[in-house]
């Protein structure tokens, strides 16, 4: 049995009837002018937008993406150095570390490089991957990271998610003040940019979460950022 | 704690000994106390070698039992009774005496050992990530076990050249060498050939060749093994794989009549490299370059599938067919007795069992004719000119079915002749390129074969092979000494060792022989040999009977680390056929 609501007495206007009919179509129209117009906002940190004209908190993915922590581990991306070449040895360490072993790697040598081993293929098979981590964990040279802070693309074929190196290798390049390439120069760089890459080189970080915090301009938060300034 | 509580025993030991040496306890030999340990060894054994014998591991880099002691290391210092003031003696070249106590693990032992590894690796590169060596390397092993400090250099490291090609097997990285001069005295004591030497001073030194004289001794190979550091790394393996990735199999080099003993590195269904492995009575553990080369024909230009008719009549069919259609030719030919028989003595003592008992019951043959490789060079200690593993075994089992042996030269005469118009070859490894035209005249040629030759060409019916990292089986050396080697992966594809295919051949000509292994073709056939191999047991190879499936030792075995964890028994073969049909439990 339904509880009973008390019929309170209406008063004039409402007796009128029109006026709340044209009333409640005014609020009506009000949202939907709001949202219709309105409720799309670039800024994809949902709760950095500016909610004075539209509540809509709906997020439209794709084009709308919730930002992450910084710590997310999304897509990998193979670290590049200032020449272009990958950070990476072909240590293996990733590739071994990997419960879900979806990582293949040959190693090659580099005849001109204080670094020989590179490495020839570097593939990861994103459908295997369990998105632990522990290849970033276990890279001696931060040659992989998982701050790209997007997922997998989906794609109509599985051969699409295997990521081969040049695929991999993007994102802003990043050096130490313990690289090779650094201490011992390069021919693939040049003598100008050998200073000023020793010049900004940082430290070799101890501890793995603050310079992910730092990494710039690859993060959703920071294309959030990008979007806030524009 | 423990240390405390062994304080007393010296203490204990008599502090002014009676004039003139103690009676020895154990008369004949030398007995000392390890740790607190009693040990009983012969007269000039050294502490390192002493301690090992029961168990205690004393660290080393520079020692080597087969090489003079250079002691430069000192890794190796112990506290010793008899030392002159209470000094930290080296283990490697200090003998024991009677009577005396050695600590291996006092607070002072392990204060040098720490300091020692500091002071080695103060300009070490640490560039494990890019190092060969990495995984069976001791420098890792005794850094986690004896040191785990942090570098407490705060200047730059001394640079050095990181690639320097020694000569054409062997590459130095001068950074990561810690002067041990293993390398230097083998060469000058085991190769006799001393081509490498300390080149500078201080911390400026390296190992180098003479100048103008590359590393191009036949037994340069060795020095990359007793390096305990990446510093030598083999240029054939460089790069191409990670040591903890691989397992071992105990393998036979097959590329001469020495058969050395291996450990065959494999991964999945390649072979990476052989390392030798160690016997006294054959090679030490020493191996030549040629022989370390020689594993390439595992891995390449294998013939996988069974195939039928020449040139551009040639198709691919199933090995079993191809088998059966091999038969029906042999059958035809060796009744108009125009049939011969070529076997390879590359091919193991099974697998000419095998073929042997084809040749004589299926096929009626007398003779057997004897391709294998031409002969190389050789030399007074390992290597031999015959360049094939098993002539020997070959010869016992044709003395044992009746077939009298002849050489291959003898064949493309009697193929030219006309007297035969029909071949069988157990392997297609020929002394002579030259004569494989010859076998273009024959009317059927069955070729078992492990990769594509000269002779491959010329073959009616191609039968896939598998060499012997894939199999269980035995060589007899050229001095008459079998030696069992282990299958370290299944057969390729479609190939199956060459007593399979035999069998296979002899089903097709109506034998009723089956085989399901090769310890079982053995165990048929063997006993035909009579007392040609005294002493020897087929299941002989030590643990071979607590191998379930084939459980891998791992590359580094030698140094007693765990397996490569990645190569276990494959997971669809759960049960060990062979293992099921082993009869001895122990």
């Amino acid at each position: 049995m339904p509880y009973q609501l008390p019929d309170s007495e209406l008063n004039l206007r409402e007796r009128l009837y029109f006026p709340e009919v044209i009333q409640g179509v005014g609020i009506i129209m009000k949202q939907f002018l709001r949202n219709f117009f309105f409720g799309r906002q670039k800024d994809p940190d949902v709760l950095a937008r500016d909610r004075s004209l539209s509540q809509n908190a709906t997020i439209a993915y794709p084009e709308e993406r919730v930002p992450y922590p910084p710590a997310y581990r999304g897509l990998h991306r193979l670290v590049p150095r200032e020449d272009g070449r990958p950070r990476c040895v072909a240590c293996y360490m990733c590739a071994t570390i990997c419960p879900a072993q979806c990582i293949y790697i040959e190693a090659g040598e580099y005849p001109d490089d204080p670094i020989e081993k590179y490495p020839v293929k570097f593939v990861i098979d994103e459908l295997r991957c369990v998105v632990c981590g522990f290849c970033v964990e276990a890279c001696p040279k931060d040659a992989i990271r998982m701050d790209t802070g997007e997922h997998a693309p989906p794609s109509y074929t599985r051969a699409a998610q295997v990521w081969d190196e040049k695929r991999l290798l993007r994102g802003p390049p990043v050096s130490y003040q313990n690289d090779p390439w650094l201490r011992r120069g390069s021919p693939s760089i040049s003598p100008e940019k050998l200073q000023e890459m020793r010049a900004r080189a940082k430290p070799f970080p101890l501890n793995a979460t603050d310079e992910y915090a730092q990494t710039p301009g690859f993060s959703v938060r920071a294309l959030a950022s990008e979007a806030k300034g524009k | 704690m423990a240390d405390d509580t062994k304080q007393p025993t010296p203490a204990a030991a008599p502090p002014k000994p009676p004039p003139g040496p103690p009676p020895p306890k154990n008369p004949g030999f030398v007995t000392c106390t390890v740790d607190g340990r009693e040990v009983v060894v012969k007269a000039g054994t050294n502490v390192v070698e002493a301690a090992k014998s029961i168990g205690i591991e004393i660290p080393y880099y520079c020692y080597h039992k087969r090489l003079s002691i250079a002691a430069n290391c000192r890794m190796c210092l112990v506290e010793m009774s008899n030392a002159p003031m209470g000094k930290l003696m080296p283990g490697c070249q200090m003998p024991v005496a009677e009577g005396i106590t050695i600590q291996t693990a006092t607070p002072r032992v392990k204060d040098q050992q720490r300091a020692t590894l500091e002071f080695i690796l103060l300009n070490h590169p640490v560039d494990c990530a890019i190092c060969d060596q990495a995984g069976e390397c001791k420098l890792q092993d005794y850094y986690m076990q004896y040191d785990l400090k942090p570098s407490r250099l705060d200047v730059p490291k001394v640079q050095k050249d990181k690639r320097v090609q020694l000569g054409p097997g062997v590459t130095l990285d001068e950074e990561r060498c810690i002067l041990c001069t293993r390398c230097v005295r083998f060469m000058r004591e085991v190769a006799k050939q001393p081509q490498l030497g300390v080149a500078m001073r201080g911390s400026r030194s390296t190992i180098s060749a003479f100048p103008g004289q590359p590393l191009d001794s036949k037994y340069a190979g060795n020095t990359v093994d007793i390096c305990p550091v990446g510093a030598l790394t083999s240029t054939d393996f460089r790069f191409r794989g990670r040591v903890w990735f691989m397992s071992s199999a105990r393998s036979i080099c097959t590329g001469c009549s020495r058969g050395c003993n291996t450990l065959l590195d494999y991964l999945k269904d390649t072979t990476y490299r052989y390392r030798p492995r160690e016997n006294d009575a054959v090679n030490q553990e020493w191996m030549c370059d040629d022989g370390r080369r020689s594993y390439k024909y595992l891995n390449n230009d294998r013939l996988l599938v069974a195939r039928e008719g020449r040139g551009a009549a040639r198709r691919d069919l199933p090995a079993s067919a191809a088998a059966a259609a091999a038969g029906a030719t042999l059958k035809e030919h060796s009744a108009q007795g125009s049939l011969a028989a070529l076997f390879s003595p590359l091919a193991s003592v099974e697998d000419l069992l095998a073929a042997a008992l084809v040749a004589t019951e299926g096929l009626g043959l007398a003779e057997v004719f004897v391709g294998g490789r031409p002969d190389g060079w050789q030399d007074d200690f390992l290597k031999r000119a015959d360049e094939n593993p098993n002539r020997k075994g070959l010869e016992l089992v044709a003395q044992a079915f009746g077939l009298l042996v002849r050489p291959f030269a003898d064949l493309p005469r009697a193929i030219e002749a006309g007297r035969v118009k029909a071949v069988w070859a157990v392997g297609a490894e020929i002394p002579d390129a030259a004569a494989a035209e010859s076998f273009g005249k024959l009317e059927a040629f069955v070729c078992q074969t492990y990769g594509q030759g000269p002779l491959t060409r010329q073959a009616t019916v191609l039968l896939p092979a598998a060499p012997h990292s894939e199999m269980d089986g035995t060589f007899v050396n050229f001095e008459g000494r079998p030696q069992r080697f282990e299958l370290a992966y299944w057969p390729r594809e479609g190939s199956s060792p060459h007593w399979k295919l035999a069998a296979e051949v002899g089903k097709a000509l109506g034998l009723a022989w089956r085989f399901q292994s090769a310890r079982e073709v053995w165990k048929e056939l063997g006993p035909r040999l009579g007392d040609a191999l005294p002493g020897f047991v087929w299941d002989g190879l030590p643990s071979v009977s607590r191998r379930r499936g084939f459980l891998p030792i791992a590359a580094g075995t030698v140094d007693g680390r765990l397996p490569g964890y990645r190569e276990r028994v494959p997971e669809d073969v759960s049960g060990d056929t062979r293992f099921d049909l082993l009869d001895v439990s122990r």
